[in-house]
């Protein structure tokens, strides 16, 4: 287990996607980087979600975002020497009643609009591109940008990659306090103090409360998403597989294994900690998933489980300048922030080191928050 | 769903014998159980349409048998066979995933009666063809009537390795050596008194060792197979001696030949429904691993649900039917519906306390006599499910010796279809080891649903009303702070 040092350039308060991204980007920068971590690096939301990067399945407002990110996905094994288990096999996201085919119709063309392509699928098309799709699905657009990574390799891969390029990772180092100092912060942490110069709060749900030390208040929620896996079986599922209703999401790995989400809630929440499975919701979810995918009905459930992802009140990411509070940033709960935090990471990079991102972030500032 | 006053879980010895209490007090009973018929191990009956003749040495249970399988014929009694349970949708109701006829079960009280698995444990070899465990065996013989091989070494720790080993004898094989790790000999003086508590079931042992005996199978104590060997199937075990110290003398290692190699390292109670629900487990190696803690009532920490029989501490059939009994008596009691209960309980942990001086002996007797995890090489299979190696499960959790949890996300271990039954106990003894800290100490990661595998298209029976969906899939959902 590694130290906690004195002191850093830059303080990351959060080792999930958000954190160890801007970790890893600025780190590329030549910036001196520690990220401190309440519990188990990657232990939440990050390691606990479903690894779909899907781009058609995003708001209007973040598809360049998860665009970039998944280029930079792509190109964790070339740029960093980071296999993050990726995959783009492209996805189908699929209309199931007349009512969801005309979202889905007023999607793509809002998706057009924005410069983003994707394809219309049905009837005979459809069953040659997914033969394995069930009757009730009516029609599916392509995205060939869908892609998935595994979030137990990417997790210990990005950690590993990080280290690699200087970034100390440190678990079990919950932040207790906040000093501001003349030039950065004093955080005080369960492993002791370190001195920054700039702090970059990535710590997802728990965002809000690490702002509030600061004495800035974050409009931050916490979903409780359920997911599950089955038994491995023969390939069948080759495409990334979402819904227009938001209501699945499912994908077959290369080990056979094949992961069933959609945004269906567990019990619990940030206060108490819990979070259980909801039995019926699971169901619902089970059934969503059948439906698209009858041959799902033959396989095993092996484990289902709940993970939380914070959601900030508008539902967009929460990024850039914490206001108030020089050089204290936010990078935290971007709704599907798993697919988009290798651009956030990249953009926090830009905006820290040069002032200013690449792609147009202003709306995504905390302060659109302060009353 | 079904309403009923007790909700059994297993139709095993301990599950029936809960079941016929229970009647005997006016109970309605829900007895789910995983096998197409019901028995569980000790009284496994042969796939439909076979029938017991009663004639064979096999047979000799079966007067005992049929009368507990009469419990599932009276009217208060509904058997769910090739039944899961799986999920505990509110804290008194089951979900039974069963084909079609899944449904939920809404029940006073809970006894569960899960009975318990081989205890795994890997060393080189141990995943080639032709190597069975000694309960897979057992499986074999009473419920197919088949054996593994015909020429069989019977090998590891515990008095089932003598039982196995009988049978084999009795349906013909040529046994060429039980291979007990224990030096039962040396041990066995102390434990005459604890024998003598259970004539009839000291009797029964000395048939078992008579039968090999008189077959003239080698009986080699303090010994421990150390590989099996083979390419397509195994053909040979090196087997060693085990000195006072417990350590294994890879100098005098012989090799046994054979076509089959039957391992059991005893059994571990099969617990994963009790972590669902909620129960506090303690560790105790002697009866298993990790048991349920239970009031002198049978009853876990969780009020209502009552554990009986070798799924809550391994102790044979005797004790696992009285703990039924019992058990079932205080579900009764708790929902107000036993009368004289304190006579027949006194009748009952009578015969319990008598059996348990055997029981005690048998352990004394049985008591492994070496660690576990020396048996390990580098390429050992672990995690047969994920095909983690011994050597590769050293690398890769190097960082992540500090709990199992880390452990297990580091190496994917006990993530597979097994859900850790196969490797579990070998990765909290390693974690253990490399800690320093005794393995009661260790935080054991969550279980989570389902409790077994499950065919997700058996959900789709179970009837639930339709769902409420957000108008914006983007926006966040309904909180359900709780």
């Amino acid at each position: 287990m590694a130290d906690l040092p004195k002191d850093t350039d830059i303080l990351v308060i959060g080792a999930g996607i958000a954190g160890l991204c801007s970790a890893l980007y600025l780190a590329r920068a030549g910036r001196t980087v520690a990220v401190v971590e309440r519990g188990e690096p990657w232990g939440d939301a990050s390691g606990a979600n479903a690894g779909t990067l899907s781009l058609q399945v995003k708001r209007p407002e973040v598809l360049h975002i998860t665009r970039r990110a998944i280029e930079l996905w792509q190109d964790f094994k070339a740029d960093f020497g980071i296999d993050v288990g990726f995959g783009r096999p492209g996805g189908l996201r699929v209309a199931t009643n007349a009512r969801e085919v005309d979202m889905l119709r007023h999607s793509q063309a809002e998706q057009r609009t924005l410069g983003i392509e994707v394809e219309w699928l049905d009837g005979n098309r459809l069953r040659d591109t997914a033969p394995w799709l069930g009757p009730t699905v009516l029609a599916a657009t392509w995205c060939d940008w869908d892609s998935y990574s595994s979030p137990l390799q990417a997790g210990r891969a990005l950690i590993d990659g990080a280290r690699r390029d200087g970034v100390a990772v440190i678990g079990g180092a919950a932040v207790t306090a906040i000093a501001k100092e003349t030039k950065g912060y004093r955080v005080t942490t369960a492993l002791g103090v370190i001195a920054c110069n700039t702090l970059v709060i990535a710590a997802g749900a728990w965002s809000g409360e690490v702002a509030a030390i600061l004495g800035v208040t974050l409009p931050v929620s916490a979903d409780v998403n359920m997911l599950s896996v089955t038994e491995p079986a023969p390939h069948l599922i080759d495409k990334v597989v979402t819904h227009i209703g938001g209501i699945l999401s499912l994908k077959q790995y290369p080990n056979g294994t094949c992961l069933i989400g959609g945004g269906w809630q567990g019990q619990g929440g940030l206060a108490s900690g819990r979070k259980e499975i909801d039995h019926e919701q699971l169901m619902h979810n089970f059934r969503v998933a059948i439906g698209v995918v009858p041959a799902l009905a033959n396989l095993r459930l092996v484990r289902s489980w709940s993970g939380f992802e914070g959601v900030a009140a508008d539902a967009l990411p929460l990024f850039g300048p914490l206001p108030g509070r020089p050089a204290a940033y936010v990078n935290a709960c971007a709704r599907g922030g798993y697919s988009q935090g290798p651009a956030l990471g990249l953009l926090m990079a830009e905006l820290i080191s040069a002032g200013r991102t690449s792609l147009p972030m202003e709306r995504f500032y905390p302060a659109r928050f302060a009353s | 769903m079904i309403d009923t006053d007790l909700a059994i879980i297993g139709a095993g010895a301990a599950g029936l014998a809960a079941a016929t209490e229970a009647v005997e007090h006016g109970l309605t009973v829900t007895i789910a159980d995983d096998n197409p018929r019901a028995g569980g191990q000790y009284f496994r009956q042969p796939p439909l349409p076979f029938r017991r003749n009663g004639q064979s040495w096999f047979d000799k249970e079966a007067t005992r048998a049929n009368a507990l399988f009469d419990v599932l014929g009276h009217p208060k009694v509904t058997h769910i066979p090739d039944a899961v349970v799986w999920n505990l949708p509110e804290p008194n109701v089951l979900a039974v995933a069963a084909g079609d006829r899944s449904t939920r079960v809404r029940a006073g009280a809970i006894v569960v009666a899960t009975g318990a698995h081989d205890r795994p444990v890997p060393f080189p070899g141990w995943t080639l063809p032709g190597v069975i465990t000694a309960g897979g065996a057992q499986n074999l013989l009473k419920g197919n009537r088949m054996v593994p091989g015909r020429r069989i070494v019977v090998a590891g720790n515990g008095p089932l390795l003598f039982v196995v080993g009988a049978s084999l004898v009795r349906a013909g094989v040529d046994v060429a050596a039980i291979v007990e790790a224990a030096p039962v000999n040396a041990r066995l003086t102390a434990a005459l008194p604890g024998l003598l508590a259970a004539p009839k079931l000291l009797r029964q042992a000395i048939d078992y060792r008579w039968t090999l005996l008189r077959a003239g199978v080698p009986v080699r104590t303090g010994m421990t197979a150390v590989a099996a060997h083979g390419e397509e199937n195994v053909n040979a075990v090196s087997i060693a001696p085990i000195d006072g110290e417990g350590r294994i003398d890879r100098n005098r290692i012989e090799r046994v030949d054979c076509d089959a190699l039957v391992v059991g390292f005893g059994l571990t109670p099969s617990v994963e429904l009790m972590r669902l629900i909620g129960c506090d487990l303690d560790f105790h190696p002697a009866r298993g691993g990790w048991l349920p803690r239970r009031s002198t009532g049978f009853e876990t920490s969780v009020p209502g649900v009552f554990a009986a029989g070798d799924g809550a501490a391994i102790g044979g059939v005797e004790i696992a039917l009285l703990e039924g009994r019992l058990a079932a008596l205080e579900a009764a009691v708790r929902l107000g519906r036993a009368r004289d209960a304190s006579v027949r309980r006194a009748a009952l942990t009578h015969k319990l306390a008598r059996i348990d001086r055997f029981r005690r002996a048998i352990e004394r007797l049985f008591a492994a006599p070496c660690h576990y995890l020396d048996l390990l090489a580098d390429d050992t299979v672990v995690c047969r499910c994920e095909e983690v190696t011994a050597g590769e499960l050293k690398m890769r959790g190097r960082e992540a010796w500090t709990s199992m949890v880390q452990l297990k996300s580091t190496t994917r271990l006990a993530m597979g279809r097994c859900q850790g039954r196969n490797c579990m106990a070998t990765l909290a003894s390693l974690v253990a080891q490399s800690m320093g800290e005794p393995i009661a100490k260790l935080a054991y990661p969550r279980t989570r649903p389902p409790a077994r595998p499950i065919a997700l298209g058996d959900l789709l029976h179970e009837p639930i009303a339709p769902p409420e969906l957000p108008a914006d899939p983007h926006l966040p959902r309904g909180q359900k702070v709780t």
